[in-house]
C-alpha cells in the first residue's frame, strides 16, 4: 500500500569547516492523509533536518541529499528530492505546507497578517488583493481567530503568540494543502495554548483530510495527537512504530529515557522525573556504535562491548515496531520496568 | 502621531532656542573683537565702539539672543544703513555687514546649492550602496563579492578631501570636463539639468564615495542576515520564488534600518559638505559658514548657518522617527 | 605673507623712483601702445577669495583692489600713470585736469574736473558728487573700513574721543562745517579742500577711491558696495559674494575724457571662492589661457611655475611693496640696551627663516631700512645693520657674544636679563604651526650666542587684537607693512613715530624726543627734495638705533594665461598695469 508521502533512506548532510554535518542519516517514514506521524526528538536529532528537506528548503548548493521523498499525487508519485527545484517550489504551499516553532519569527514583522495569507493565496489562485484579503479573513476565522475580519489588517506583533501560530496555520492552508508539516508548533507557546492549538490542527487535518507531520520533543504533545511515532536520536531514527506501542512498549532505551522524563498524573508521588544525563551526539563523526551508547544506563546489558563499537540495525521488535537496539524486547521491559503487557 | 509629532516639534523649538543660546554665548567668550575686526588702519576707541554699536554686540549677551529671537519672530531693523535703516523682514537671521545683505536672504541663496549637494549624494550613494550591498550579498564569496569589497576599501579609506581634490585635479581639470571658472556655478535642475548635472555630479559624487562604501558593507551584511531570519524560510515555504522574496521580504526588512541611518547621516551631510563645498568652489551652506568663520568672522551668518545646521538635523531625526514608524509596523504601535 | 598682520588687508604699494627715473617719466608721460594690443575678448580673474574686501569706494582700502577697480570702473581725482618701470610712480590727472594745486604752504588743494566726464547714466561727474564721495568717509556709523585721511585733514574740528565733529552725509550732524572745508565752484567743476594742517601729499590720497566722486541720488548707503556707479570704462553688470564679479563696457565712458585708460577686452569677469589647489592647478595648466590667478600660487607650487621653460612669457618675480620686521620692545626693563638688541640683531639666522617661509628666491631678502626701495626717492642704503661687516645672514653667534660682553659692564641690567637663565627673553607670537617651526631656529640661533629666549604662544584669533597690550610685555613682537603711498610720511611715523602702528615702545627712550620732532617737521616739509632728506636722517637714526631687529623687503609673483597679452608690472601697486591687458586673439 503506498502512503501520501513516502521517505526512504533521506539522508542530508551540511558540509563545513570542521567535517561533514550528517543532520540526518538513513532516515525513512510514511504519512497517509487523515493520518499524523510524530517526529520525536532531542535538538539537533535531525527531526527537523529532513522535513525541511522534503519541503525543499535547504539549499541544494550547501546541503547534500540523498535518498528519496515520494509524494503520491493524482497526477503521479514526484521525488521532492531529485525534482527541479521550481517544481518543488510550486508544491511549496499548495500541496505541502510547513508551519514553524516560533510564530513571532516566522512571520514578516512588516507586512499585516492579511497580506502574508494573500500573498500565499494569489501565488496559486486567480483574484484581486481584494479578494486576498476578504480569503485571508475566511482563513483567519477558520482559524479561530475572533473578529477575522477586523484583524486582517494587524501586524504579527498585535498577535498573541497563540494566536499568531493560528496565523501562522490559516497561512499554510490557504490553498488547502495536502501535507502540512508542524515543525515544533506549540514549544514556543503557553500550555494552555498549545493544547488548542493541537486541537486546531487537529480539527483542520479531519476536515481537510491532510497528512500531518508534527515535529516535536515532548511525547506528551504525541500522545494526544499522533497515529504513528518516529523517535529520532544522533540523526537516526532509534524507535518507530504505532502511538500505543510506543507508550506502553516501549523498545528502545531512549524512548523509555524521553517517557519518564515527562510529568504524569497518574503516578503523582512516587514518581520522580528522570533527567537524560550527558549531551547529545556532536553529528560530525559520529562514534562508532550505537550513538546513545555514551548515555545509555543498559550498555553493560549487552554482551560484550557490542553498544560502542557495532550499531545495532533498525529491527522489527514486534508488528510494525521498530527500533535500533541490542537488548531484546523482554530485557528491555524488565529493565525499564514498562509491562509488555501494562 | 500627530500629537507625537506635535510635541516632537516642540522639542525641536526648545532645542534650537538653546542651541542659539549656546551660539551666542560661545561666540562671546571667544576673545575675538568683531568691533575691531572691521576697523581700518586708522582705527579709534570711539570708531571700535561705534562698531561695536552697529554690530549689536555692546549689550549682554541675554540681550543680544532676545533681539535675535525677536527679529526672528517679528523681523528687525539693524540699525543705519546710510541713505534708509536696514530692516530685515521676519525671520530676520541678522544682517552681514560684511555682505550687505540680511542673513536669511543670504541663507536662501546658497540653499539650494547645498541641497542639490546632498539629495545628489543622498541619492547617490543610496542607489549605489544600496544595489551593490545586494549585489556583493547575493554573490557571497564571488568575484562580485570580492569586488565590491574592494570598493568598500578604498571608499572608507579615502578621506573626502583627498578624494575631491583627486577628482578635482586629475578627472575634471585633466580631462577638460569643466571650465574650472564654471565648476561651482549654479544651474537650475528643471531648467537646465544637464548644466546642473555637470556642476553637482562630480561633488555629489564625491561626498557619496565614503557614504557609498559604507552603506553596501552595511547593505550587504544587513541582506545576508535578513537572509537567514525564520520569515524569510516562511515566504519561501510558501512557495514564493527567490526574485520575490528578495524584493519583496528581505530587502523591505534589510532597507528599514539603511532608511534610519540614511535619514541621520543624510542630516550630517552638512558637515561634510564644507569640505566639498569648498573643493569645488559651490558657494553653499558649509562655504558659506566655513567662510564667515575662517575668514571674515561673520557673526550673524555663523550663527545662522549653525542654527539651520542643527535645526536640519533635529528635523531630520524627526522625520526619520516618523519614516521608521511608517515602515516598520512595530515601532508605529508604540 | 598672508601670516602678518592685520595692517596687511589693506594696503598701497608704491615704487621706485630715481633721479633717472624721474627725468624718464616727464618724457613718456603717456601711456605706450604696444603693437600686438587687440579690443575685445573677455579677460577672466580668479581667486581663492570670497568677495571684494570691499568695493564701495569709501571702503575700499587694498592696494590691489585700488588698482584694479580704479583702472576699470573707479575714475578718481589723480591717479599713477598707467605705465611700466620708474615712471608709473609718478601722479598725473584723471578726473583732474592736473594732479592738483596746492596753495597756503599745502593746507588749501585746489582740483578741476575735465569736461565730458560722466556716469555710467550718462549725467555728468560734477564737484558737488566729489563732495559728497568724501563726505561718506565721515560717517563711521555706516563705513569704517576705508582710510581715514579725510577726518584727520579736512579742516573740521576733531573731538575729544577722537571722532570728527562731522558726522557724514546722512545724520548731517556738523553738515556746515564740512560744507565750509569743502567747497565748489560756481560751474560745479572745481573743488577745493581746506586742511588743518599742510599735508604735501595731499594729492596721493586724491588717488584713493575714497576721494573720489558718489553721486547723492544713486547713493544706497551700506548696500551701494554690491552695486557701485561706475565712471570708468567698465561698468558692474553683476555681483555676486562668493560666486562672481562680472564687468561689461560702460557706453557713457568716452574715450575723449580720459588720457589714461585704453578699455582692451570687452569684459572683464572675477570668479571667486575658488579652491587654492584647484586654482593652482589651473594657473598651471593654462586652463584658462585668458585668465589671471589674483593670488599667486601657493609656495609649494612657486618653484615648480618658475622652472617650466614653456611658462617663461608667463610670470613676473617682483619686489613688492611689503616689508616684514621685528619690533625690539625699547622700553625700560625689556631691550633697553642697544648692545643687547645688536647682539641679538647679529645672532638672528635670517637665512633659515627666509627658507622656511620660501627661500631668499620667491619670500624676500633682507632690508636695510624700513622705507623700500620702491618708494623711490625716500629710500636710502643705510650705513650699518645689514652692512656691517660683521654681519652674516645665518646668524654671527661670536660678534654677538662680544657684544654681549660689553653689555655685562654697559648695561649689566639688561645683560643679565638677556643672559640668566632664570629670566631671559619673551617673545610672543600667535599659535599657528608656522611658527612654531620658525620658533625653532630663532631659540637655536639665540642660544647660539648665549641669549635665553622663550616663546609664548597666545591664540592666534584674538592675537592682533591684544597687539597694544601685547607690546609693553613681550621683548619681540613681528609684523608688516607696506605705505599708502609714494611718501615715508606713510611709513616713519607709522612705524616708529606716533602713528596706528608702532610696537618698539621707542616713546620710552630718550632717544624719541628729537626723532618725533624730526618727524613733525618733515611731514609739513614742501620741499620734495629736502623732505626727502629727512626721511633719509630718520631712517639712518632708527636704524642706528636697532629698533627693529630684522627688516626683511618681501617679494611676490605673477603669473598668467597664455592668451594674456601686455603683461607688465605697476610697480607701485604691485600689480600688473591692468590698463594693458588684452586678449591675444
Amino acid at each position: 500500500m503506498t502512503k501520501f508521502l513516502e521517505v526512504k533512506n533521506l539522508s542530508v548532510s551540511f558540509p563545513t569547516e570542521d567535517g561533514l554535518v550528517k543532520a540526518s542519516n538513513d532516515v525513512s517514514y510514511s504519512v497517509d492523509l487523515g493520518k499524523t506521524l510524530a517526529i520525536v526528538g532531542e535538538s539537533g536529532s535531525g527531526k527537523s533536518v529532513s522535513n525541511l528537506a522534503i519541503m525543499g528548503l535547504h539549499n541544494r548548493a550547501t546541503t547534500q541529499i540523498s535518498g528519496s521523498a515520494f509524494l503520491n499525487l493524482d497526477e503521479g508519485p514526484i521525488d521532492v528530492i531529485t525534482a527541479p527545484e521550481e517544481t518543488v517550489r510550486r508544491l511549496r504551499g499548495k500541496v505541502m505546507s510547513m508551519i514553524f516553532q516560533d510564530p513571532m519569527s516566522a512571520l514578516h514583522p512588516y507586512f499585516s497578517v492579511g497580506n502574508q495569507i494573500a500573498e500565499a493565496w494569489s501565488l496559486y489562485n486567480e483574484g484581486s488583493k481584494r479578494d486576498g484579503m476578504k480569503r485571508a479573513a475566511e482563513m483567519l476565522d477558520l482559524v479561530g481567530i475572533p473578529s477575522a475580519a477586523d484583524r486582517v489588517k494587524d501586524y504579527p506583533h498585535q498577535f498573541s503568540g497563540g494566536m499568531r501560530q493560528r496565523v501562522m496555520i490559516a497561512m499554510a492552508l490557504v490553498n488547502n494543502p495536502k501535507l502540512l508539516i508542524a515543525d515544533e508548533p506549540t514549544t514556543a507557546l503557553d500550555v494552555t495554548v498549545q493544547s488548542q492549538i493541537l486541537k486546531l490542527i487537529q480539527e483542520i487535518q479531519k476536515e481537510f483530510n491532510m497528512a500531518v507531520i508534527l515535529i516535536t520533543h515532548d511525547l506528551g504533545v504525541v500522545a494526544e495527537v499522533a497515529d504513528n511515532v518516529c523517535v529520532m536520536y544522533g540523526g537516526k531514527i532509534v524507535e518507530t512504530s504505532a502511538i500505543d506501542e510506543i507508550f506502553y512498549r516501549s523498545q528502545h532505551p531512549y524512548t523509555t529515557a524521553l517517557l519518564d522524563s515527562i510529568p504524569r498524573v497518574d503516578k503523582f508521588g512516587s514518581h520522580r522525573l528522570k533527567a537524560i544525563s550527558g549531551q547529545p551526539p556532536s553529528l560530525i563523526g559520529l562514534p562508532k556504535g550505537c550513538s546513545f551508547a555514551p548515555r545509555c544506563q543498559f550498555v553493560s546489558h549487552v554482551a560484550g562491548s557490542r553498544c560502542t563499537t557495532e550499531d545495532p540495525e533498525l529491527t522489527e521488535k514486534a508488528k510494525d515496531h521498530f527500533a535500533r537496539c541490542f537488548l531484546s524486547t523482554e530485557q528491555i521491559h524488565t529493565l525499564t520496568g514498562r509491562s509488555v503487557t501494562a | 502621531m500627530l500629537k507625537y509629532v506635535t510635541r516632537r516639534l516642540l522639542y525641536t523649538v526648545i532645542l534650537l532656542l538653546i542651541v542659539s543660546f549656546t551660539i551666542f554665548y560661545i561666540f562671546d567668550l571667544i576673545p575675538v573683537d568683531p568691533a575691531r575686526l572691521i576697523c581700518s588702519k586708522q582705527c579709534t576707541p570711539a570708531l571700535v565702539e561705534a562698531n561695536r554699536h552697529r554690530l549689536g554686540l555692546d549689550v549682554s549677551v541675554l540681550e543680544q539672543w532676545w533681539r535675535f529671537l525677536q527679529g526672528l519672530v517679528q523681523g528687525r531693523n539693524y540699525g543705519e544703513g546710510g541713505i534708509k535703516d536696514i530692516y530685515c523682514g521676519a525671520p530676520s537671521f541678522g544682517y552681514s555687514f560684511n555682505r550687505h545683505e540680511c542673513v536669511s536672504t543670504v541663507i536662501a541663496d546658497v540653499f539650494p546649492t547645498t541641497l542639490s549637494l546632498t539629495i545628489g549624494a543622498f541619492v547617490m550613494w543610496l542607489s549605489v550602496g544600496v544595489s551593490l550591498g545586494v549585489l556583493a550579498a547575493r554573490k557571497k564569496g564571488k568575484f562580485a563579492d570580492r569586488a565590491s569589497n574592494a570598493f568598500v576599501l578604498i571608499g572608507t579609506s579615502l578621506p573626502t578631501f583627498i578624494t575631491g581634490i583627486l577628482v578635482v585635479l586629475f578627472i575634471v581639470l585633466k580631462f577638460h570636463l569643466v571650465n574650472p571658472l564654471e565648476l561651482g556655478d549654479w544651474k537650475n535642475p528643471i531648467t537646465d539639468p544637464i548644466g546642473w548635472l555637470r556642476t553637482f555630479f562630480f561633488p555629489c559624487a564625491t561626498l557619496a564615495l565614503a557614504y557609498a562604501a559604507t552603506y553596501t558593507r552595511f547593505t550587504r551584511s544587513n541582506v545576508l542576515e535578513i537572509s537567514s531570519e525564520d520569515y524569510i524560510r516562511t515566504a519561501r515555504a510558501k512557495g514564493l520564488s527567490e526574485k520575490v522574496i528578495l524584493r519583496k521580504h528581505t530587502l523591505r526588512a534589510a532597507l528599514a534600518p539603511i532608511v534610519t541611518i540614511a535619514g541621520l547621516d543624510f542630516a550630517g551631510l552638512l558637515g561634510g559638505a564644507i569640505i566639498t563645498e569648498g573643493i569645488f568652489g559651490l558657494s553653499g551652506l558649509g562655504k558659506l559658514s566655513l567662510t564667515a568663520v575662517l575668514q571674515t568672522y561673520d557673526l550673524p551668518i555663523i550663527v545662522a548657518t549653525t542654527l539651520v545646521g542643527s535645526a536640519f538635523v533635529v528635523i531630520m531625526n524627526l522625520i526619520v522617527d516618523i519614516a521608521y514608524a511608517y515602515l516598520d509596523p512595530r515601532v508605529r504601535a508604540e | 605673507m598672508s601670516a602678518m598682520n592685520l595692517t596687511t588687508r589693506r594696503w598701497i604699494s608704491v615704487v621706485a623712483t630715481t633721479a633717472l627715473a624721474v627725468s624718464l617719466a616727464m618724457v613718456s608721460g603717456a601711456s605706450t601702445a604696444s603693437a600686438a594690443e587687440v579690443k575685445g575678448g573677455t579677460l577672466n580673474f580668479y581667486t581663492h577669495n570670497e568677495q571684494v574686501a570691499a568695493l564701495d569706494p569709501t571702503n575700499m582700502y587694498t592696494g590691489r583692489d585700488i588698482a584694479l577697480y580704479g583702472t576699470y570702473i573707479y575714475r578718481q581725482l589723480t591717479s599713477y600713470k598707467m605705465v611700466p618701470g620708474s615712471a608709473g610712480t609718478e601722479l598725473t590727472g584723471d578726473l583732474a585736469t592736473n594732479t592738483g594745486v596746492p596753495s597756503n604752504k599745502a593746507k588749501t588743494w585746489t582740483f578741476t574736473l575735465r569736461p565730458g566726464i560722466t556716469w555710467e547714466d550718462g549725467s555728468a561727474v560734477t564737484c558737488a558728487d566729489l563732495k559728497y564721495g568724501m563726505s561718506r568717509s565721515f560717517a563711521t556709523d555706516v563705513f569704517n573700513d576705508g582710510p581715514g585721511y579725510a577726518r584727520s585733514w579736512l579742516d573740521i574740528p576733531v573731538l575729544e574721543d577722537g571722532s570728527s565733529a562731522y558726522a557724514g552725509p546722512y545724520k548731517k550732524t556738523g553738515q556746515e562745517l564740512y560744507d565750509k572745508a569743502v567747497t565748489c565752484s560756481k560751474d560745479n567743476r572745481t573743488i577745493t579742500y581746506k586742511l588743518s594742517r599742510s599735508v604735501p601729499d595731499f594729492n596721493y590720497f586724491a588717488s584713493y577711491p575714497a576721494a573720489g566722486p558718489v553721486k547723492a541720488s544713486k547713493d544706497t548707503g551700506d548696500k551701494y558696495d554690491l552695486r557701485p556707479m561706475a565712471t570708468g570704462p567698465y561698468k558692474v553688470k553683476s555681483y555676486k559674494i562668493n560666486d562672481k564679479l562680472v564687468m561689461v563696457r560702460n557706453s557713457k565712458w568716452k574715450k575723449s575724457s580720459d588720457p589714461l585708460r585704453k578699455a582692451l577686452p570687452d569684459s572683464i569677469s572675477i570668479k571667486f571662492g575658488m579652491n587654492e589647489d584647484v586654482r593652482d592647478e589651473t594657473d598651471m595648466t593654462d586652463q584658462i589661457p585668458n585668465g589671471i590667478n589674483m593670488d599667486g600660487l601657493q609656495s609649494t607650487n612657486t618653484p615648480t611655475y618658475f622652472a617650466d621653460p614653456t611658462k617663461a612669457k608667463q610670470r613676473l618675480n617682483i619686489v613688492d611693496s611689503f616689508v616684514t620686521y621685528l619690533s625690539a620692545n625699547n622700553s625700560a626693563g625689556h631691550l633697553d640696551c642697544l648692545l643687547v638688541r645688536k647682539a641679538v640683531f647679529f645672532a638672528y639666522d635670517n637665512q633659515s627663516l627666509i627658507d622656511l617661509a620660501g627661500g631668499l628666491k620667491y619670500y624676500g631678502e633682507m632690508g636695510d631700512n624700513i622705507v623700500k626701495p620702491n618708494l623711490g626717492m625716500d629710500y636710502i642704503a643705510t650705513k650699518g645693520n645689514i652692512h656691517d661687516p660683521n654681519f652674516k645672514i645665518g646668524g654671527n653667534p661670536e660678534y654677538a657674544k662680544t657684544l654681549l660682553a660689553q653689555a655685562k659692564t654697559a648695561c649689566p641690567d639688561a645683560y643679565d636679563r638677556a643672559t640668566n637663565p632664570a629670566k631671559g627673553l619673551k617673545y610672543y607670537r600667535p599659535d599657528t604651526a608656522d611658527n612654531k617651526k620658525s620658533a625653532v631656529i630663532v631659540e637655536a640661533a639665540l642660544t647660539k650666542a648665549g641669549i635665553v629666549i622663550e616663546t609664548v604662544y597666545k591664540p592666534s584669533g584674538s592675537y592682533n587684537a591684544n597687539l597694544t597690550e601685547y607690546k609693553s610685555q613681550t621683548d619681540f613682537l613681528a609684523s608688516g607693512w607696506a605705505p599708502d603711498w609714494a611718501n615715508a610720511s606713510t611709513v616713519i611715523p607709522e612705524m616708529w613715530g606716533d602713528g596706528c602702528c608702532n610696537y618698539t615702545k621707542n616713546e620710552d627712550t630718550p632717544e624719541y624726543a628729537p626723532f618725533s620732532a624730526k618727524i613733525k617737521k618733515a611731514l609739513v616739509e614742501l620741499d620734495r627734495k629736502k623732505q626727502a632728506k629727512l626721511w633719509h636722517e630718520l631712517s639712518q637714526y632708527g636704524m642706528d638705533q636697532y629698533w627693529y631687529i630684522r627688516t626683511v623687503f618681501s617679494k611676490d609673483q605673477l603669473t598668467w594665461g597664455s592668451k594674456i597679452g601686455g603683461f607688465q608690472e605697476w610697480k607701485i601697486m604691485s600689480t600688473p598695469i591692468y590698463n594693458d591687458l588684452y586678449i591675444k586673439k
